[in-house]
């Protein structure tokens, strides 16, 4: 009998391994397609089951957390965010169904808990909160100032801190409430997404950093600091008075703005912001260091940044030369025909000048830290690009205090802050509509104060979607929000 | 307790394995604990304390009654109902289970230590092999009794109620017809296996030989399917062929009890709305799953299940961490994938190993007993815990149908743990028994063999005072 009770051990231990096989079909070879399958829900519900961190910005407001969810709700924590459409292009959203987006997606291991290391035995037992918490560099209040001042015009405001890369406001109207889409109702979430996509205004993007327009004359800030720094021109290079100017290769003009006559030396026409020059300068540059002075400000790649998927600004395609484009690159020379620039950029174009021609990193997060406060991980300041020389820059920066100081600047009179603080500008109208066909035109301002030691950079953008708009220039329109804003940082910095 | 050598350095090895087990659950309990609430539970020392006593228990009694047991057998046991407790404490949502289920262990435990104490000698089973019949069959008919058994709900499974708790005697019964198989067969299985019934080319076991433990076998099946309860009944033909198989040593009976049982599968699937809908659960869940018409969900069990499996991974989500409680009813059947969850294929593997380590041992002592009854008593009933263990965990990871039977130790259910602790005593003392007659261990008179001793010895001096006056030395042996 004793054989046949070895063989009924074998029969029996056949078995069991046919059982451990089994296993390996739901925990292991099947696990992916297991648990991303739409019925299965438990991935979430342990998301969502468990309270995830607070989004905090540089000032302690709170702007997004975790509250207790309603009594009858599936889960028990409900993501809040009690400022939502101001902040939505910082924070993003947390969904059940429908993913995560800005700080909450790209911040996920912190607010979570899962990139917060234990530390103690406190924290190995769980007495402790387990999330992590987000600190921001922006400011809530100057984002609210932002918000207010922009009000429903379409547009974006950028501030920052030159000297760190510190993104100070970052918003875009129209925005979206977040809050619409952290609702655990996943059908109305998911609708509400939908009428957000399908709005033609992209409201889900964050036009501040996520989308390009025509940048206008601000782009001369590029153009001038190129020449400057190749040694094509010099402040005091003189360019003729002329309302028009035909590069080679072409019979169609290049006017300036209004067909206005314009002319004198460097510092002249870069405050009243004549058109020629600007595209002499360029074709005086040629192709390759034109578009060498644009990638030195990284204008062709998309910036570092701590946000998802911000957009590259475009001034030249890969590999594209100018030798049989002269024209092209003469619009070029002023931000017009197909420049393209991102809120962001464009200030941190001015923040590089600010900052005696080193170009920092931009980012929203100073720090991540524990549910007690403790830091776990600091955004140190680096140095993505060095666009200039302290000279150059310093010379850009007499420049923009022209263009707020000098006569006819473009900014002349816009600015004014406490004590006679010094202000930097360059304003840029960037036109859409081809000519002859109704007016349509952005209107754009960048500024800085205190013009000689900055502590503040501001960018304002505001759309050309009407007539009330286009039919202003950036200095007209966008320089009174800028005022305001650098007001606003000076007295509260 | 024996100062054999052997004995002590095997209960000392179990004294061991039984505090790795309680250090174990208590550090499990502790974990699932914080993974749930995040917080140490506050009857942690009064919980292993209870655990430890328990088992420790169980081992002194062991020590005296048993002492050349198997050392793994107790402490497996342990390691399995402890992990079980912890599950079933995870997932109990109303806070009511956990209370029940630890009163179970310790009646379970209580059982033991009884059978211990009653069972002095295995061969006295076999002399009431009819009671034992007569028992079993009491049991599994109680059910249909009117008055007594209770339908419970859409379980195809028949229960007695007793005062306000229900019993499952389905669990009880398993026992006492693997004793009277054993000890029919162990009588009989030469005349079963040589087989003078000459039909045509074959030597068949003669009918009357066979008789008893096929109509017993035969009830059994009858019964439990008209109870619809086809995991026991399963259990019941495995555990018939392959006692007949082991006892006769006769492959045949192995190939016959294959085809009947594929006969018997087919005219179950194809008369039983039950076995047939069991069968569609089993090849394509999903068609019955998040259904809102009748029956539209009946396999969210088995897809919850394997989301519980896939959502454990390798390592699993950790205890507390995962959301076992979807898969409805977890405490029953489904406790495999709980585990499968939270403790990931790591830990299922684990289970897996520690059934086949009881399997192991309890084959193990069916190779060394040395009575035909009791190796096949042994082996019946271990074939009884790995083949149980066996089809529901394959039911889970839907390796077989799902047949509903608890997952022994592990699973939530009074009658089943209770049960299996019974069995696991007598598994102890064949073991014991074997270990006496291998002169492991000095074999000492129990308590009614020296009281039946001395009356003997009573018997034969008053004779001989008688044979004294008598004068009749017609002695022919000296007791002493």
């Amino acid at each position: 009998m004793n054989k046949r009770i070895r063989h009924l051990m074998f029969g029996l231990m056949v078995c069991y391994v046919a059982l451990f096989v089994s296993l390996q079909i739901p925990q292991m070879f099947k696990s992916k397609a297991l648990n991303d399958n739409v019925a299965n829900t438990r991935q979430v519900e342990q998301v969502f089951d468990k309270p995830r961190g607070n989004i905090i910005t540089a000032d302690g407001v709170v702007i997004a957390r975790s509250v207790p969810s309603k009594p009858g709700d599936r889960f028990k924590y409900q993501r809040e965010y009690p400022r939502g459409e101001v902040f939505a292009a910082i924070t993003g959203y947390f969904t059940l169904a429908n993913g995560a987006s800005q700080v909450e997606r790209v911040f996920n291991d912190t607010l979570s808990g899962k990139g917060i290391p234990l530390r103690n035995l406190g924290d190995l037992v769980g007495r402790t909160d387990p999330t992590g918490d987000v600190y921001l560099t922006i400011r809530a209040d100057y984002q609210e100032l932002a918000a207010k001042l922009l009000g429903k015009r379409e547009g974006s405001i950028v501030m920052m801190d030159p000297r760190t890369g510190a993104i100070l406001a970052l918003y875009s109207w129209p925005s979206y409430d977040p809050n619409l889409i952290a609702t655990h109702n996943s059908k109305d979430a998911t609708k509400q997404l939908e009428k957000l996509f399908a709005d033609k205004r992209k409201p889900l993007l964050a036009n501040a950093y996520q989308e390009r327009y025509m940048p206008g004359s601000t782009f001369k800030l590029v153009t001038t600091s190129t020449a400057l720094k190749t040694g094509v021109v010099t402040p005091d290079t003189v360019f003729a008075d002329e309302n028009k100017y035909l590069p080679p290769q072409t019979t169609d003009p290049i006017e300036n703005y209004g067909g206005k006559s314009c002319g004198g030396d460097l510092r002249e026409v870069f405050r009243r912001s004549c058109n020629t020059p600007f595209a002499r300068i360029a074709v005086l540059l040629g192709g390759d260091r034109f578009v060498q002075g644009a990638n030195d400000f990284g204008l062709n790649e998309a910036p570092p940044f701590d946000l998802p998927s911000p957009a590259a600004s475009f001034v030249s395609a890969p590999g594209e030369t100018f030798d049989d484009k002269q024209p092209v690159l003469a619009q070029r020379g002023f931000g017009a025909e197909s420049v393209q620039l991102t809120p962001l950029q464009l200030a941190m174009v001015a923040a590089t000048i600010a900052n005696g021609g080193n170009e920092m990193a931009p980012h929203v997060v100073a720090r991540t830290a524990d549910s007690n406060g403790g830091t776990v991980t600091t955004t140190r300041p680096t140095v993505w690009k060095v666009a200039m020389t302290k000279s150059v820059a310093d010379t850009m920066v007499d420049l923009m205090i022209g263009v707020v100081k000098g006569p006819n600047g473009t900014a002349q009179g816009r600015f004014s802050l406490p004590n006679g603080i010094q202000v930097a500008a360059k304003t840029g109208t960037a036109q859409l509509n081809p000519k002859g066909q109704e007016q349509r035109s952005h209107a754009w301002i960048t500024a800085f104060a205190p013009a000689k030691a900055p502590q503040v950079v501001v960018a304002v953008m505001l759309k050309g979607v009407n007539a009330v708009i286009s039919a202003g220039t950036g200095g007209r329109l966008a320089g009174p929000i800028a005022n305001q804003l650098l007001n606003f940082a000076i007295l509260h910095p | 307790m024996s100062n054999s050598p052997i004995a002590s350095r095997r209960r000392n090895h179990e004294l061991v394995l039984i505090l790795m087990a309680a250090v174990l659950t208590g550090g499990a309990y502790l974990l699932a604990s914080l993974g749930k609430t995040s917080d140490i539970p506050a009857n942690l020392i009064g919980f292993l304390i209870i655990v430890l006593g328990l088992l420790v228990a169980a081992h002194v009694v062991t020590r005296f009654l048993a002492a050349g047991a198997d050392a793994t057998l107790l402490p497996l046991a342990a390691l399995l109902n402890g992990i079980g407790y912890v599950f079933i404490v995870r997932v109990d949502t109303r806070n009511r289970l956990a209370g029940l289920q630890s009163v179970w262990t310790f009646l379970g435990i209580g059982l033991y230590v009884a059978v211990l104490v009653l069972v002095r000698r295995v061969p006295d089973l076999a002399r009431y092999k009819w009671t034992m019949l007569f028992l079993g069959a009491s049991l599994l008919v109680l059910p249909m009794v009117p008055g007594i058994g209770t339908f419970n709900g859409t379980n195809a499974r028949l229960w007695i109620s007793v005062g306000p708790f229900s019993v499952q005697p389905g669990e009880f019964a398993k026992i006492f017809l693997a004793i009277f198989f054993a000890a029919y067969l162990a009588e009989n299985r030469e005349l079963i296996a040589t087989g003078n019934w000459r039909v045509w080319k074959f030597n068949l076991p003669q009918p009357r030989d066979l008789l008893p433990i096929v109509m017993a076998w035969g009830f059994s099946v009858v019964v439990l399917v008209g109870q619809k309860d086809l995991g026991s009944s399963l259990l019941f033909f495995t555990l018939f062929v392959v006692l007949l198989w082991v006892a006769t040593e006769r492959a045949s009976f192995l190939a016959v009890g294959g085809v009947l049982f594929a006969t018997g599968a087919v005219i179950a699937w194809r008369v039983f709305s039950n076995v047939q809908s069991r069968v569609t659960l089993w090849l394509d869940p999903w068609s019955k799953f998040g259904g809102t018409t009748v029956g539209g969900d009946k396999g969210r069990q088995a897809v919850q299940a394997w989301f519980a499996f896939a959502n454990g991974g390798l390592f699993g989500t950790g205890l507390g961490q995962g959301s076992p409680n979807k898969i409805p009813a977890v405490q029953n059947d489904y406790i495999f994938a709980a585990i499968g969850e939270e403790l990931g294929l790591v830990g299922s593997t684990a289970i897996l190993i520690a059934f086949l380590l009881v399997i192991g041992a309890g084959l193990s002592i069916a190779v060394k007993a040395q009575r035909t009854f009791e190796k096949l008593l042994a082996t019946g009933l271990t074939t009884i815990l790995g083949v149980q263990a066996f089809v529901i965990m394959g039911g889970v990871t839907r390796l077989l149908p799902l047949t509903g039977v608890t997952l022994p130790f592990v699973s939530y259910g009074g009658s089943s743990l209770i049960a299996n602790f019974a069995l696991l005593g007598l598994l102890m003392r064949i073991s014991d028994s074997a270990a006496r007659r291998n002169r492991e261990l000095p074999d000492t008179p129990t308590l009614s063999e020296r009281m039946a001793a001395r009356s003997l010895r009573r018997q034969i001096a008053k004779a001989d005072r008688i044979a004294a006056k008598t004068g009749n030395t017609g002695r022919t042996g000296a007791v002493s």
